[in-house]
């Protein structure tokens, strides 16, 4: 640990040390709780965070007065192991933890079919008369291959309930190991007395069924704690500084102080806020203002940390370190949103805790009522109420529709990243729609032309043509496909974000901002070229202006289609955008928006959010960049194109890779279907102990039937899943 | 019955058998990825090495 420990480890703020890592075998509330309270009375820990969903935790504490190795102790004591978050250590280990459960999952299921025949065995030799010989070779072979059973497939339970106990609260485990060893212990003693019942059978078939619950449960985490580190995956690990002697070195990007002088390569992200120097450059801020189109920026200039340097090679001086950096606030912004759990989710774990308290109880009064009653009966009907109560097809019921759901929408190209995302997306009436790169694709195509000069539409489109053909901008893709032929071009410059100039035919052309091609023009163009909107490109060489080009974002092929769709399922459609007023407008009338609402900065778009919010909506957020971020994290729920910036990934609750606005209808409409079957699988498994508790009280029920009651009880739930799961429903 | 005395144990060990074969297959990653290794036979082949230039 302690090696893995050092790359998640670094000095924070006012001389603390900071800690971040995975806490491997929590998985309730109670769990949260005890690293909470044990770890924050540690001396000098000054903040403990515990992220329930993800089991992510972090510590921040004084080095003078506790040392590393004394906060990790602190943690495995409690039960639990400390895994690196992130790195290939992190997913070694989680993929380690997975071969155990498959191998534990393994051996329970196939130790379970043989030990049943035995049972059969037992069960018709008791009808029909047996040597007793081999009715007692049946029992010690059951017995020889029950003992793994027990300690290596069922040691999660058998470990959790420990820990349990020694934190004195009542966790899931506790119920789980007390029929385990109860089941267990009365077996073997049978075995030896060489009479009674065994039930390892039962044994091997409950650790298996909840195995399998486990399993699914910590898949559907999995995916949860992926997206999360998609987050800090989008920043660079080490950065180029340069040395005041002029050689340069590379350092870790959590080393990067203010004032460093840093090279930022053509194409890479910006590690940190800082001013320009030397040269100028073109950079995409569009991971952080959503802003599709790159913009130049001269020496002197600001540039925000997460922003990608489109243009030449430049030096930056750090105005402030990595940790302050605008990335870095906004990463701390979603990742804290995050942290905070659902009141569904909390409710739900309270209930869960309270449930196996009553287990205990009821288990306790009905051994005592036994014991007083026919003491020759209290085993049996004590066994079969904590056997029973199980709850596992309660405890299967919720995560394997989510499971199911996530099977059936990962086929169809979305991903969902919260578990809870489901729950909340099946609630929602409003869906809030961002513009660009979501209703729109971030391809840019040719909206207008206009004739300025002599020359007619076709001979400007091949001459833009061919001079942008020699360009790597964005915008001048939207000439690739606006003529086919090309002239030769010689003598090709470009200004960083000021247009391209060349020679065709002996003519100097320029193509680019107003400013840079009336250089070349000596003249302005009419004030009508202009008219209506205020993002042109401009051609023209020394003899004037030549056209002017209007260049738009294209609006998705299916974007009218989604909209029908969601409207079909009573949604109400509405668009928010940072872009222009007049582009807003335009697209929302292509759509038949009516409510629309354009120039709106992230703050903006977080108080409509709210004020939806506060009229009782529910609000479902679609969007791409990055400055969604906070406001993706805000909404009721929320959706991020899979191409858009990677950090609306990591807040998003729901992905679409497959690029297609119609899937966001079949989103929600796949997740009131898994609400319906959440809820019908509920019922069945709470009608299902209410029927069969008073049974197993009334020892009517003897133990290898109320574990198949528990296992059809379970499988009947896991089927119905999977036939959701394949769309047969 | 003294059947039973052979078949019981060759029960035992044709289970260990199976036990044996299901850890191996765990541990040779046969379970990472169930979805897309039949697809792999559509992939593109790796390149192939350039052929050394025969003397003409």
């Amino acid at each position: 640990m302690s090696e893995a420990a050092a790359h998640l480890h670094w000095h924070g703020p006012g001389g603390l040390e900071q800690l971040e890592f995975f806490a491997e075998g929590m998985h309730c509330a109670n769990c949260a709780r005890s690293i909470r309270s044990k770890v924050g009375a540690l001396p000098g820990v000054a903040r403990v965070e515990v992220n329930l969903t993800t089991a992510r935790v972090s510590v921040a504490w004084d080095p003078q007065r506790s040392r590393l190795r004394t906060v990790l102790d602190t943690v495995e004591g409690l039960g639990f192991h400390a895994v690196p978050l992130n790195g290939a250590a992190g997913s070694d280990a989680q993929r380690a933890e997975r071969r155990r459960m498959q191998k534990r999952i393994g051996l329970a299921a196939l130790a379970a079919m043989q030990m049943s025949m035995y049972t059969v065995g037992l069960y018709v030799g008791a009808w029909t008369g047996i040597d007793p010989w081999i009715e007692q070779l049946l029992r010690v072979t059951a017995m020889l291959i029950a003992v793994p059973v027990m300690f290596y497939s069922g040691a999660p339970f058998l470990t959790g309930a420990w820990h349990d106990l020694r934190r004195r609260s009542l966790g899931m485990d506790v119920p789980v190991a007390a029929a385990l060893a109860l089941a267990f212990v009365a077996s073997v003693i049978n075995t030896f007395r060489g009479s009674g019942q065994v039930y390892f059978d039962s044994v091997a078939m409950f650790i298996g069924f909840l195995l399998v619950g486990r399993y699914i449960e910590m898949n559907v985490r999995r995916n949860s704690l992926d997206a999360g580190e998609a987050l800090v995956r989008s920043l660079p690990a080490t950065v180029t500084r340069l040395k005041p002697d002029g050689t340069s070195e590379r350092i870790g990007l959590q080393q990067v102080a203010a004032g460093d002088r840093l090279v930022v390569p053509m194409g890479a992200v910006i590690p940190v806020d800082g001013i320009l120097e030397g040269d100028g450059t073109l950079i995409d801020e569009s991971l952080i203002s959503g802003e599709s189109v790159p913009v130049a920026r001269a020496s002197g200039e600001a540039l925000p940390g997460g922003a990608i340097n489109v243009g030449a090679a430049c030096t930056l001086r750090a105005s402030r370190d990595a940790r302050h950096s605008t990335l870095a606030s906004m990463a701390a912004l979603i990742e804290r949103a995050q942290a905070e759990r659902p009141p569904q989710a909390l409710a739900a774990d309270r209930a869960a805790a309270q449930f196996v308290a009553w287990i205990v109880v009821l288990a306790a009064a009905v051994a005592a009522f036994w014991f007083w009653f026919d003491r020759a009966r209290a085993f049996e009907a004590t066994l079969a109420v904590l056997v029973v109560t199980c709850p596992c097809a309660l405890s299967l019921a919720t995560p394997v529709a989510i499971a199911a759901a996530t099977t059936r929408l990962a086929k169809r190209g979305m991903l969902i990243t919260r578990a809870d995302a489901l729950e909340r997306l099946a609630a929602v009436d409003t869906v809030v729609l961002d513009k660009s790169g979501t209703l729109t694709s971030a391809r840019m195509q040719l909206a207008e032309v206009r004739c300025l000069g002599a020359l007619g539409r076709e001979a400007v489109l091949r001459l833009a043509a061919s001079l942008e053909q020699h360009s790597a901008h964005p915008l001048a893709a939207a000439f690739t496909g606006a003529s086919t032929d090309r002239c030769p071009v010689d003598d090709v410059r470009e200004r960083a974000g000021q247009g391209l100039e060349g020679r065709i035919g002996g003519e100097l052309w320029r193509i680019g901002r107003r400013e840079y091609v009336a250089e070349l023009a000596a003249a302005q163009p009419a004030a009508a070229a202009s008219e209506g909107s205020d993002d042109f490109i401009w051609l023209g060489s020394s003899a004037g202006f030549g056209a002017a080009f209007a260049v738009t974002d294209a609006l998705r092929p299916d974007a009218a289609a989604a909209i029908a769709a969601l409207r079909a399922l009573g949604l109400t459609v509405r668009i928010a955008s940072g872009d222009r007023r007049s582009t807003v407008t335009r697209v929302a009338a292509e759509l038949g928006i009516g409510e629309a609402s354009g120039r709106m900065s992230p703050q903006a778009k977080l108080e409509l959010i709210g004020e939806l919010q506060r009229q009782q909506h529910r609000v479902l957020m679609v969007g791409d960049g990055i400055n969604d971020g906070p406001v993706l994290a805000a909404a009721h729920v929320s959706c991020a194109m899979g191409g858009g910036a990677a950090l609306a990934h990591a807040a998003a609750d729901l992905l679409l890779m497959n690029e297609s606005l119609l899937s966001v209808a079949a989103a929600v409409q796949t997740a009131r279907g898994t609400m319906r079957l959440m809820r019908s699988n509920l019922r069945w498994a709470l009608g299902y102990n209410l029927c069969a508790v008073p049974l197993a009280a009334a020892g009517l029920v003897s133990p290898w039937l109320a574990a198949l009651g528990m296992s059809g009880s379970s499988l009947y739930v896991v089927e119905r899943a999977r036939r959701f799961a394949t769309g047969a429903t | 019955m003294s059947i039973a005395l052979l078949l019981i144990p060759l029960g035992l060990v044709l289970l260990g058998v199976a036990v044996w074969a299901f850890f191996w297959a765990v541990n040779n990653d046969q379970f990472e990825d169930l979805d897309h290794v039949a697809e792999h036979a559509l992939d593109e082949e790796p390149a192939a090495p350039a052929l050394p230039k025969s003397p003409p």
